[in-house]
């Protein structure tokens, strides 16, 4: 039965026309204006101090024109200032949350998530999945921590379809594999650099054909790092379509259609625009800005013009896909840029660089930035000393000129053992820009 | 023992039985089922409406900690997770300092290596809340004066202390056998798999006499 006489898109508003996402977005934002101002004691204090109540609020434009902005440093402002560890953000709502997810926690404590029964990551997600082609009565390879949210999440069982649940570990491959040929699993999530490597790793020591592991997939959703060239054309070569993901400004996913043209943000999940990184003056679609996001259905966490610090450019207009909600493409976080005589450089454009070759084809790496424009880029790359072919020296001069002759710029290369860059973090996690 | 017709599995998580770890898979039903048994158990600590109870356990673990989360979920306590690593052990310590769960459920040994890993103190992490620790933990815990509690994945199914000492099972959807001192698992319900006679890799007895917490399931004791 799987995948015949159902809808191509799970959710009717998938592809509503342009003109009802504005009506819906402009009801949305003033309802939850409204109820954020009330509810969350960031989002009070930050629009008493603009000046701004939720009763000037009638409109998409009034909305843009008079809301402040606020970023995760305001949120974690308010968290030391007050001792509140959801940092203002947790609207007190009794009987609607069920539990509390927790943030990666890569740059400090991880911030309390509030859940619901769903998420507003969970809606998008499916519509993903379901994009992808997962349909009742299939199955799926979940992969994934349990500090997001735990166990609690029933959106695909109670959509018939049956989730394979596995942790993030090279013990958990041997599993992995052996479900993919028991059950054939159409989609997985969360696929990532570090499970990709496991993965490679596995089938280099085992001789397990990919291509007969995947062939039951229809995709798989590939999040936390930009998916590299070598990555890309090595899961290419295993017969499986990786669609990329990002966050949506902590308030939803973000996943690539199979157009792959750009990170689709659902707006009926969240109103988004640009703004200039420095002056928060908003931007028009088309230009590089920041990533502004408003929350249109979570009542838990209400974040209104949450700045994400990421650099996009926002696309408009119908997708290839046939859906109208706006696309942008990922440029890098705002507060990773670094200017090397005057040329802009962020970490995912160093990224395909370095797992290029062999010895580093994990892919760690660190920028040492001292300042935000610098006359020579200092990179630290980290490599696995089981792979070094010949002496480090050799390896050096290959990277340091590979690298240099691709960005253009002044290079210092320092190579250190990768196990050292682990310590930092799981391999997706570790600070790609570092001041020391 | 008959499978449901024409049922399949919601989640399909894993349990370990001498040393292997199996693919075992269950309905929601079945682990709300469960989830109920467990609330059982956790209303003997009465803890107050809205209380934090912090849960440490991985994803396959969903037939066993999925049900425990769920019983949280049931009494309008609010969970939190974290992983059953050590490399999550600083989420552990930061979610207490945080929120000062009344509860941690599924404490293991790997948690308590990356706490020492990261410099945190179990006892000052530990102190003064109802710990569950898994088997592995249990004894170092004990030993650094943590009155810690006993909580088993058994074969898919989770038994946990009450208040009272005693390790509960849900005796209603389980039977366990003591033969020889080994622990054997079969299911008594309907499940959509069924378990027949499971060497769980457990030593113990079940409790001849009922409980002090008043509680009517069955008590497991491990050796």
């Amino acid at each position: 039965m799987s995948g015949r006489h159902l809808p191509d898109y799970f959710d009717p508003i998938e592809t509503a026309s342009r003109d009802y996402l504005d009506d819906l977005q402009q009801g949305a934002i003033v309802a939850m204006a409204r109820h954020a101002y009330e509810r969350a004691p960031l989002i009070r204090e930050a629009w008493d101090k603009a000046g701004v109540k939720p009763s000037d609020i009638r409109s998409i434009a009034d909305f843009a024109a008079k809301a402040p902005i606020i970023d995760k440093d305001d949120v974690r402002a308010f968290r030391d200032r007050t001792g509140d560890p959801a940092g203002g953000m947790s609207a007190s709502v009794p009987g609607e949350t069920v539990s509390i997810g927790t943030t990666s926690g890569t740059t400090g404590d991880p911030t309390p998530v509030p859940n619901w029964y769903r998420s507003g990551s969970e809606e998008a997600y499916f519509r993903d999945h379901w994009h992808i082609g997962l349909r009742p009565g299939d199955h799926f390879a979940w992969m994934m921590f349990t500090f997001r949210g735990g166990h609690r999440r029933r959106f695909y069982p109670e959509h018939g379809i049956t989730e394979i649940c596995f942790s993030i570990s090279p013990s958990e491959i041997p599993r992995y594999t052996e479900a993919c040929r028991r059950w054939g699993p159409v989609s997985g999530a969360m696929f990532s650099n570090p499970v990709l490597l496991m993965l490679e790793a596995h089938f280099e020591r085992t001789g397990e054909d990919p291509v007969e592991v995947f062939k039951s997939f229809k995709g798989a959703i590939f999040g936390g790092e930009p998916l590299g060239d070598r990555l890309s054309k090595l899961t290419k070569s295993w017969g499986l379509e990786l669609f990329e993901t990002t966050s949506l400004g902590e308030v939803s996913g973000a996943t690539m259609c199979r157009m792959h043209d750009g990170f689709h943000a659902y707006e009926d999940l969240a109103y988004i625009e640009t703004v200039d990184p420095v002056t928060r003056e908003p931007l028009p679609d088309g230009a590089i800005g920041e990533l502004v996001v408003t929350t249109l259905n979570d009542r838990l966490t209400p974040l209104l013009r949450y700045g994400s610090g990421d650099l996009v450019r926002i696309k408009r207009g119908l997708c290839g896909c046939g859906r109208n909600h706006a696309r942008y493409d990922l440029l890098g976080r705002a507060t990773d840029q670094i200017l090397v005589n005057g040329r802009s450089i962020l970490p995912r454009e160093i990224m395909g660089l370095v797992e290029l070759h062999d010895e580093s084809r994990a892919g760690l790496f660190q920028i040492v930035r001292t300042a935000r424009e610098m006359d020579k880029l200092h990179l630290r790359v980290g490599y696995d000393l089981a792979r070094l072919c010949g002496d480090v020296g050799a390896f050096r001069s290959r990277l340091h000129d590979a690298i240099a002759a691709a960005i253009d710029v002044p290079l210092e290369l320092e190579l250190v053992d990768e196990q050292d860059l682990l310590k930092l973090g799981p391999p997706h996690k570790i600070p790609r820009v570092t001041s020391r | 023992m008959t499978t449901i017709a024409n049922r399949r599995p919601d989640f399909i998580g894993c349990y370990d039985a001498l040393g292997t770890r199996h693919f075992y898979g269950a309905t929601a039903q079945e682990i709300d089922r469960s989830a109920f048994a467990l609330s059982r158990v956790l209303r003997s600590f009465e803890f107050a409406p809205g209380s934090n109870v912090l849960t440490i356990s991985m994803v396959p673990e969903v037939i066993q900690y999925g049900a425990f989360e769920r019983a949280v979920q049931m009494l309008g306590f609010y969970g939190l997770n974290a992983d059953d690593s050590p490399f999550d052990a600083g989420r552990v310590e930061s979610i207490v300092r945080q929120f000062a769960p009344v509860a941690v459920c599924g404490v293991a040994k790997s948690t308590l290596d990356g706490l020492a890993m990261m410099g945190h103190d179990p006892v000052k992490i530990f102190a003064g809340r109802v710990v569950w620790a898994r088997p592995d933990a249990y004894d170092a815990l004990v030993a650094l004066g943590i009155p810690a509690r006993r909580v088993a994945s058994i074969g898919p199914m989770l038994a946990l202390e009450c208040a009272s000492g005693g390790l509960h099972f849900d005796d209603r959807e389980w039977i366990i056998d003591d033969k020889e001192g080994a622990l054997i698992l079969s299911s008594r319900m309907n499940r959509v798999e069924p378990v027949e006679r499971l060497a769980t890799g457990y030593m113990g007895s079940i409790g001849a006499e009922a409980c002090g917490c008043g509680m009517r399931e069955q008590v497991v004791k491990l050796a």
